[in-house]
């Protein structure tokens, strides 16, 4: 605070006093004076000092040459010390802007990119350049069927245009840690990043991402047709392994503290309240997940009411018609309190002993990309059928109602803000949906994925068409995925 | 220094606690992030290229593109931009009563 306090005593003309003005000092005394005033190029005049240094930008202006100069030296000077004073600048607490870190003192000051000597060498070499435009679709390819494979086309189109993990990719930022890289699946990854962004209209041939999928995911392996969703979990899981090189599947790895870029982006927690009905004693865990897998009407078990004395409130911007179920309603669902049942008792630390308890799921941390998983494949001892109830999703979520943040400050009676601009950190946009059609036994996948802004593109295995927000709006939905909207440093 | 008149001398009172309490730095990035996201930044920018064109690179000076920019600059900056900042100074000015 003192040095603040001195910057904003001495930081005036010597002339007139203003802070305003374009601030300059002098090079040669002690005098600051305003440029726009000219006290500056008085004080210039009178005492022959040609060279000052404007105190917001630090350009070195000459009077002699009536314009600033730039000098090779000067600059050399100037970068090393904005350096150190960012530095020092970094442990008082400082606004989180998209050009600088929070308290923390680490990390540097944004600055320009400036190409290595290698660099320049390499775009000597590559003298080809894409130029990205609004209408121009690369990005999009479509991928040949290798016998029922359209569920891991799906997972692909919707990899492939996860924008961090594409930039993730297209930054080389893999670095293979495998013994063997050729049954490396992140390097697998990072080739069909390079095949989709190549700008290849014909489609791609998957053939050795599909034999690395069949060699690291033993149960997928074979030609009839698999469960998107599975699919989605393995190929997660194994490209999580092989970012540490672990050949093996030994699930050495603890996802609470990986750092690959997997988890960075598709890792959330799931908290976890079991309540006592005797002692109020609440036993709280937090797992790791990679998707939301949600209930829907029509299964087996009840969907609604979504929990006791529920409201039917507008959430999303979205209110129960009565017939529409809606992302919402099933996510309401899952967060709901779910009372375990006299045949479940679970042993109270509080209580010393087995008392019946209520459950409640809420999400303690968001993954960048929510994967929500509607369970329309019902597998019971009873029956073996697909709920085809339409769901309607939005194109923006907001997941604080969900949060366990949010459950907090109900409890404790707080009063529950509507959902302000101000709060960012909850809202998501959907990027791309899988959807499945026909039935359990013979059915095919297909996913729209979502391209710059607003456009939109079905993909259905080698064949990609232009697709209307509508059309993905009213498409049934299996696998959505959500991108949050607004990303923060740690 | 020589003598300020009164609104001058106010200005410069508001100025330093701006900028002991750090809300200058603050508003200083408020407004930097408002002006790029708005497009301000890249109006201005293609304008400089403009005037460079115009002038030749090498008889342009900076002073040039100062004058030249800085009235356009002034006149685009959106008045919701404005009216936040404005905003963002009264409240600030109100929790500082004591000047």
């Amino acid at each position: 605070v003192s040095v603040l306090l001195f910057q904003a005593k001495s930081c005036i003309c010597h002339m007139c006093g203003a802070h305003l003005n374009r601030l300059h000092s002098c090079l040669y005394c002690v005098f600051f004076g305003c440029f726009t005033k000219k006290h500056i190029h008085e004080h210039a005049k009178t005492k022959r000092h040609n060279l000052a240094i404007d105190l917001l930008y630090g350009g070195i202006y000459c009077f002699m040459c009536q314009d600033y100069i730039y000098d090779k030296d000067m600059e050399q000077i100037a970068k090393e010390e904005q350096r150190k004073a960012w530095k020092i600048q970094a442990f008082t607490p400082t606004v989180v802007s998209h050009y600088q870190c929070t308290m923390t003192g680490i990390g540097e000051k944004y600055s320009t990119w400036e190409p290595t000597k290698r660099e320049l060498e390499l775009l000597r070499h590559n003298p080809k350049r894409r130029k990205i435009t609004t209408n121009c679709t690369i990005g999009l390819r479509g991928l040949i069927n290798l016998g029922n494979t359209c569920f891991m086309n799906c997972i692909v189109q919707a990899l492939t245009h996860t924008p961090l993990l594409r930039d993730f990719f297209l930054s080389d930022r893999h670095k293979c840690e495998m013994q063997s890289p050729s049954s490396c699946l992140v390097c697998e990854m990072s080739t069909l990043f390079q095949e989709f962004y190549s700008g290849h209209r014909s489609p791609h041939i998957p053939y050795r991402l599909l034999h690395l999928v069949w060699t690291h995911a033993r149960h997928l392996a074979g030609y009839e047709q698999q469960d998107a969703h599975e699919f989605l979990i393995a190929a997660l899981d194994v490209l999580h392994r092989h970012c540490k090189g672990d050949d093996n599947g030994k699930k050495a790895n603890n996802p609470n503290h990986c750092n690959c870029i997997i988890d960075q982006i598709f890792t959330g927690g799931l908290q976890s309240d079991v309540t006592c009905q005797v002692c109020h004693g609440v036993s709280t865990t937090i797992d790791p997940f990679w998707d939301i897998s949600l209930d829907l009407p029509g299964s087996s078990t009840p969907f609604w009411p979504l929990s006791p004395g529920s409201d039917g409130s507008v959430v999303n911007g979205e209110s129960h018609v009565s017939g529409t179920t809606t992302l919402t309603d099933c996510l309401r669902r899952f967060t709901r309190p779910e009372h375990l049942g006299s045949s479940a008792k679970i042993k109270c630390s509080g209580c010393h002993s087995y008392q019946e308890s209520t459950k409640q799921l809420t999400m303690k941390k968001l993954p960048i990309v929510a994967c929500f998983h509607l369970k329309r494949f019902e597998h019971s001892a009873k029956l073996r059928r697909k709920i085809t109830t339409y769901v309607s999703f939005p194109l923006e979520l907001d997941m604080t109602p969900f949060m366990a943040s949010s459950k907090e400050s109900r409890m404790n009676g707080q009063y529950q803000q509507p959902t302000d601009s101000l709060n960012n950190d909850n809202k998501y946009s959907l990027f791309a949906v899988v959807n499945h059609q026909g039935t359990l036994e013979s059915g095919h996948y297909t996913s729209f994925i979502r391209q710059h802004k607003d456009q939109w593109f079905k993909c259905d295995d080698a064949i990609i068409t232009k697709a209307s927000i509508k059309d993905v709006l009213d498409s049934e939905g299996y696998l959505l995925f959500y991108h949050k909207q607004f990303l923060e440093y740690e | 220094i020589p003598k300020m008149n009164k609104d001058a001398q106010m200005r410069a009172t508001i100025n330093q606690k701006l900028i002991e309490t750090g809300e200058r730095e603050r508003l200083k990035e408020l407004l930097r992030a408002k002006l790029i996201e708005c497009g301000w930044k890249d109006q201005l920018k293609a304008h400089c290229k403009d005037v460079i064109k115009e002038k030749g690179l090498e008889h342009v000076t900076v002073d040039d593109l100062v004058a030249e920019i800085t009235p356009k600059g002034r006149a685009l900056v959106p008045d919701s931009v404005k009216k936040e900042l404005l905003q963002r100074i009264r409240t600030f000015l109100a929790q500082h009563a004591s000047l």
